[in-house]
């Protein structure tokens, strides 16, 4: 029976407004490696970022190999012999590999640094790990896999205890997740606690013994893989509630083809997507994260690159090819943070919802933006989406968040668009503010918009979506009717298993 | 998999070197005198001062931030120095220390205000310009200054332009050494690449910054000493556009202007040779002198758009395409 | 019905939501013309001949060209570059016209001339900038280099005199005492104010500067907007060039004065533009001029070493400099 290599006891963690983590309860045994899963916001980054010593937890307790250990610092947590892989990866590209792994810790004789040991360290450090990339090798001539390789075996020169993977596989290819699954499994045999942090499904049931799952902070589920199914994690992950019926009967309102695209590619990112979206009905684009939703909008109305595809809109009557950059005219995007990309904090409600369609709002020759007019069409907007606001003229920082998403949604909704795209647009927001989202997308579709809303929260997407596409892994896999029901919507973002 | 030999990476970490290799071959063909051994070590005792002022700033550079006050901390810390040698008797021997002194002073003060306080460096260094300047030319009068005879003399003895290069050569040597051998300089160019990253693993940003900095203010007094003992006076245009000469040799010379990248050797020395030997050989040419600032501007905007383009591509997602990213399994 | 508050964890008011009248950011944007006004109170006290009229409308006058700059520098700025360039770009504009006056030409075309060269540099500025993707403050450092040179070179050194006295007096000409130079620019700068403030593709500028990716996704052009604050600067410092060449009645390189571009960026900062974008106007920026322009004024009345003023102006854009990224934390 293997030792407990790591306990956590009641950990509790709060910022202002919200509360992480309600009291996790976790352990993991020295050898084994053990999934922490759940989506966005459940509170996997908070608990790890409690063990990295990034955060201090409220309260709670954590034991390593039956010690209690007290981290206050990343340096504590280095201490205890806890290291940590991130998502993003601490590289210097301009740096080598072996200046990479000894940035802090350069060996140095007579004041300069002793590279032959540094590197004769780096190659030892990466031998370990069946690597043999010459120490000398700037680190930005590495793919992300071989960079993840050289941050593991960075993380294993304090000799760790325990071990962290947090997304690690977000950027492999497959024969680097390959070697990473390798890796693992050696560091298994030497005594080290793995923990793997993950929303990839397949790899939790490759890769480790046992799992948990969370969920707004709390701990829903876990026990040995072997006792686990997908079906049952993923129920874990999205929540076991019943979803209510508050949302309306969601006959299929096939209206004239809105948008069509095909064979839509973006190398490492996106696979010849190819789907219809039907003017008047509500598309849930459904998956997992890192799926590629958020990715295939973005490709769509130009903000990222592609490199093969065709997208066509209906223009007066015909389906016409249109370049993603010119994708605006017709489409209009609610990106899933509004705070980064969607508002300009410090301006006004009125200036705000203006800003998409100031060219409108000039009357005469004069290039002077009407102010009557675009008062009137900030009430407009705020009225009919209810946004409530001490006034026209109140900085939209302030605003609530569920308002904040109104204002973008009034925004776009002058410049009346064919098609809605819609990221998260119920992510952040309270019980009360996503039953108004909802009515506005339901009210949208109803007034012939064609729709397509991305969604991680399964009751989220059940409650507006008129017909589903499924994503998983930058493709598309599925397409379930609006009848679907909870068990089949788990079961296809679970990659049908 | 690590990537063998690509013309776009090569071309990308040297091309200043083809860039003044070509340079030399097109003013050596085309001009007589030009590669005379006389002409090359006026060139060389020319570039000399510039390239030690330049080393302190290329510092600056390398972590991502910039310095425009290197011109007036030289003039001040000069008429400063000067001043006190000529008029206070003050002996030669402590009177250049003392300048370098002064100058390490000089920057850390633009130090504290831009790491410590931390305002702006650009805005920063350029209120400095003229606020040093103008100081210093208040202390001068807006005067000429002799600088003292021990070395107005020193500048007159025989194979004195050796000495200047050789001088220029062993402090190059030195700084490359500590831009790439040192744990320091290593700590530069993490800056540089990525701020926040290099705080994670451990490096002390605050405090490095702080050093290029004093570095800065430091080298273009060595560099600036070096070249006052070829003009013989302090005078009120001194240092005046300095920074910006600097700024070039850097930029040409391949370090990049966003930080973490480049080389003392050969880069700064390739680019502040190269703007030299321009000028040098388009004097050889008969070229009017006018034509100067258009071919040193034209040089800077070419490399800068170099630099511009360099940023763009490497900052593109590395994906090798010879594998196809995991997918569910078929 | 709404619970808004609870779980949006961003929906706490941020800074004065709750109508507190003194706040950290209030005192901070007021301090920096506290600053000035009290700097010009004590100047006015001790400057003989200081609110006289003749001394005032000396100072109009010696600010008009600098308030053009300073509006036009305000155009970059808030869309978060910089433009070292500006005065270099008015000598080249002054001596691009003044040559052609020489040669003959009509001296309202070369004032054309001279607006369009400025417009022209700044092109080339913003287009590096805009679509090369270049770092302004280097761009527009190499330009004012070659700006430099080619009037040098134009001008042979020497300075262009001896120009038509239609053009000069032009310039020059007073209503009532009040040069109409003035009167011009404070009507331009009026206009642009309404325009930066109220048109569409003011809006889009202010947005730009205050979030680029957030204005891209909404539709705004963001590169065509950041292309026309340069090219616009660039006419300021063409329209500039004609008032200061038909006040020198000579345009030479050295019309860019070394000193020229602490002015111009002081003006704009005092004038509450911010150096990171997003805020500013060209009224505050021409008042910022005038402000900058009597300050040197008053120093040179009272016999202040102009080194010593150049002192005090480093130090003070240093200071306000530092103001405004308090504001910003």
């Amino acid at each position: 029976m293997s030792a407990v290599g790591l306990r956590m006891v009641n950990i509790q963690k709060s910022f202002p407004g919200i509360q992480a983590l309600k009291g996790v309860d976790l352990e993991a045994y020295a050898g084994e490696a053990l999934a922490v899963i759940g989506a966005n916001g459940a509170g996997k980054s908070t608990l790890m970022n409690v063990l990295g010593g990034v955060l201090r937890p409220d309260s709670g307790e954590i034991y390593i190999h039956d010690e209690p250990a007290e981290i206050h610092s990343p340096l504590d947590a280095a201490r205890y012999g806890i290291a940590f892989v991130h998502q993003e990866m601490a590289m210097l590209p301009t740096l080598t590999i072996a200046e990479n792994m000894f940035i802090s810790t350069f060996p140095t004789q007579a004041g300069l640094i002793d590279y032959r040991t540094t590197n004769e360290q780096s190659a030892q450090a990466l031998a370990r790990l069946g690597c043999d990339f010459p120490p000398g090798t700037r680190v930005s001539h590495l793919s992300p896999g071989d960079r993840q390789i050289v941050e593991i075996a960075r993380g294993l020169l304090i000799h760790p205890k325990i071990i962290i993977f947090d997304e690690p596989t977000s950027s492999l290819t497959r024969r680097e997740k390959a070697r990473l699954f390798d890796v693992i499994a050696g560091l298994k045999t030497e005594g080290v606690t793995v923990i793997y942090i993950t929303h990839f499904l397949d790899e939790v049931f490759s890769v480790c013994e046992r799992a948990y799952v969370l969920r707004n902070g709390e701990t829903v589920g876990g026990g040995m893989i072997k006792d686990l199914t997908y079906q049952g994690i993923v129920q874990m992950m999205i929540g076991a509630k019943e979803v209510t019926s508050y949302f309306g009967q969601k006959a299929d309102q096939a209206g004239e083809l809105a948008l069509k695209v095909e064979g839509l590619t973006r190398s490492g990112v996106l696979q010849d997507i190819g789907f219809e979206l039907h003017k008047g009905e509500v598309l849930g684009l459904w998956g997992l994260l890192g799926s590629g939703r958020t990715e295939l909008l973005r490709a769509i109305i130009g903000l990222d690159p592609i490199d093969n595809g065709k997208i066509m809109v209906r223009d007066h009557g015909n389906l016409k090819p249109i370049q993603p950059k010119d994708a605006m005219n017709w489409i209009g995007m609610l990106t899933e943070n509004r705070r980064d990309e969607g508002l300009l904090l410090p301006m006004s409600v009125k200036s705000n919802i203006s800003l998409a369609n100031l060219r409108g709002l000039v009357t005469n020759f004069w290039p002077l933006v009407n102010a009557g007019l675009e008062t009137t069409l900030a009430e407009k907007f705020v009225n009919r989406l209810a946004i409530k606001t001490s006034g026209l003229n109140q900085p939209v920082a302030t605003l609530s968040g569920g308002n904040q998403q109104k204002v973008v949604v009034g925004r776009w909704l002058e410049r009346n668009p064919t098609i809605f795209f819609m990221d998260e647009p119920m992510r952040g927001l309270d019980v009360g503010a996503k039953a108004e989202i909802r009515t506005i997308i339901t009210e949208l579709a109803q007034s012939g918009t064609a729709v397509l809303v991305v969604s991680s929260e399964i009751e989220e997407i059940m409650s507006v979506s008129n017909r589903y596409l499924v994503m998983h892994r930058g493709r598309i896999t599925g397409e379930l009717p609006g009848t679907a029901d909870k068990d089949e919507l788990v079961a296809a973002a679970a990659g049908n298993r | 998999m690590i990537k063998k030999f690509n013309l776009q990476d090569f071309l990308m970490s040297y091309g200043f070197t083809i860039i003044f290799a070509l340079v030399l071959i097109f003013f050596a063909l085309g001009t007589e005198n030009f590669l005379t051994i006389n002409n090359i070590l006026t060139v060389l005792a020319n570039a000399a001062p510039w390239l030690v002022m330049a080393t302190g700033l290329a510092l600056v550079i390398m972590t991502g931030s910039i310095d425009i006050s290197i011109g007036s901390i030289l003039f001040l810390a000069l008429a400063l120095g000067n001043s006190l040698m000529l008029y206070r008797g003050l002996p030669v021997a402590i009177g250049i220390p003392l300048v370098f002194l002064i100058g390490a002073l000089l920057g850390s003060l633009n130090g504290l205000l831009i790491v410590v306080v931390g305002i702006n460096p650009l805005i920063t260094t350029m209120g400095m310009m003229f606020a040093l300047r103008g100081l210093a030319l208040w202390l001068t009068s807006g005067l000429v200054q002799n600088i003292p005879p021990a070395l107005q003399q020193f500048g007159r003895i025989g194979l004195f332009k050796e000495f200047i290069i050789l001088t220029a050569a062993v402090i190059l040597v030195l700084v490359h050494l500590l831009v790439t051998r040192t744990t320091f300089g290593r700590h530069v160019m993490a800056i540089g690449n990525n701020a926040e990253v290099a705080a994670r693993l451990g490096v002390r940003v605050k405090r490095v910054r702080f050093l290029t900095y004093v570095m800065s203010g430091l080298m273009v007094c060595v560099g600036g000493t070096l070249q006052i003992m070829q003009i013989s006076n302090v005078h009120p245009r001194l240092g005046q556009g300095y920074e910006f000469t600097a700024i070039a040799a850097a930029v040409v010379g391949g370090i990049s202007l966003f930080g973490g990248e480049g080389s003392i050797i050969p880069g700064l020395v390739m680019g502040g040779l190269t703007l030299v030997i321009v000028e040098n050989g388009l004097t050889h040419l008969g070229v009017s002198p006018y034509v100067y600032p258009f071919v040193r501007g034209g040089i800077i905007f070419l490399a800068m758009y170099a630099d511009a383009m360099k940023s763009r591509v490497m900052a593109r997602v590395h994906v090798t395409k010879d594998e196809e990213l995991t997918t569910a399994s078929a | 019905m709404s619970t808004a508050q609870k779980s949006d964890t961003h929906s706490i008011a941020e800074g004065g939501r709750r109508g507190r009248v003194i706040t950290r950011d209030r005192i901070l944007a007021i301090l920096p013309i506290a600053i000035l006004l009290v700097v010009l109170v004590i100047l006015g006290i001790s400057t003989p001949n200081f609110m006289t009229t003749r001394n005032i409308v000396n100072v109009l006058e010696q600010s008009s060209a600098l308030a053009l700059l300073a509006v036009g520098m305000t155009a970059v700025l808030v869309g978060g570059g910089i433009d070292l360039s500006l005065p270099a770009n008015l000598a080249l504009a002054g001596v691009v016209g003044a040559l052609f006056m020489r040669g003959g030409g009509n001296p309202f075309v070369a004032a054309l001339i001279m607006i369009a060269s400025g417009t022209l540099v700044g092109a080339v500025n913003g287009y590096s900038v805009a679509y090369f993707r270049m770092i302004p403050f280097v761009v527009t450092l190499a330009v004012q280099f070659i700006a430099v040179g080619a009037a040098t070179w134009l001008t042979e050194s020497v300075s262009i005199a001896n120009l038509p006295m239609s053009f000069v007096n032009t310039v020059q000409f007073r209503l009532s005492r009040m040069p109409v130079h003035v009167l011009m620019v404070a009507f331009l700068t009026l206009v642009f104010y309404v325009l930066f403030r109220y048109s569409f593709f003011g809006r889009w500028l202010y947005a730009v500067g205050i979030n680029a990716r957030a204005a891209r996704i909404s539709g705004v052009p963001a590169q065509r907007v950041i292309f026309g604050t340069y090219a616009f600067a660039g006419m300021t410092a063409g329209l500039a060039a004609v008032i200061t060449v038909g006040r020198l009645m000579s345009a030479s390189a050295l019309m860019a004065g070394e000193n020229a571009v602490l002015d111009v960026i002081s003006s704009a900062v005092v004038g509450g533009v911010s150096i990171y974008g997003g805020v500013g106007n060209p009224l505050g920026a021409a008042l910022g001029a005038l402000l900058i322009t009597l300050i040197s004024n008053s120093m040179n009345m009272l016999r202040v070493s102009y080194y010593l003023t150049l002192v005090l102006k480093g130090v003070f854009i240093i200071v306000f400099i530092w103001l405004n990224s308090l504001r910003r934390k």
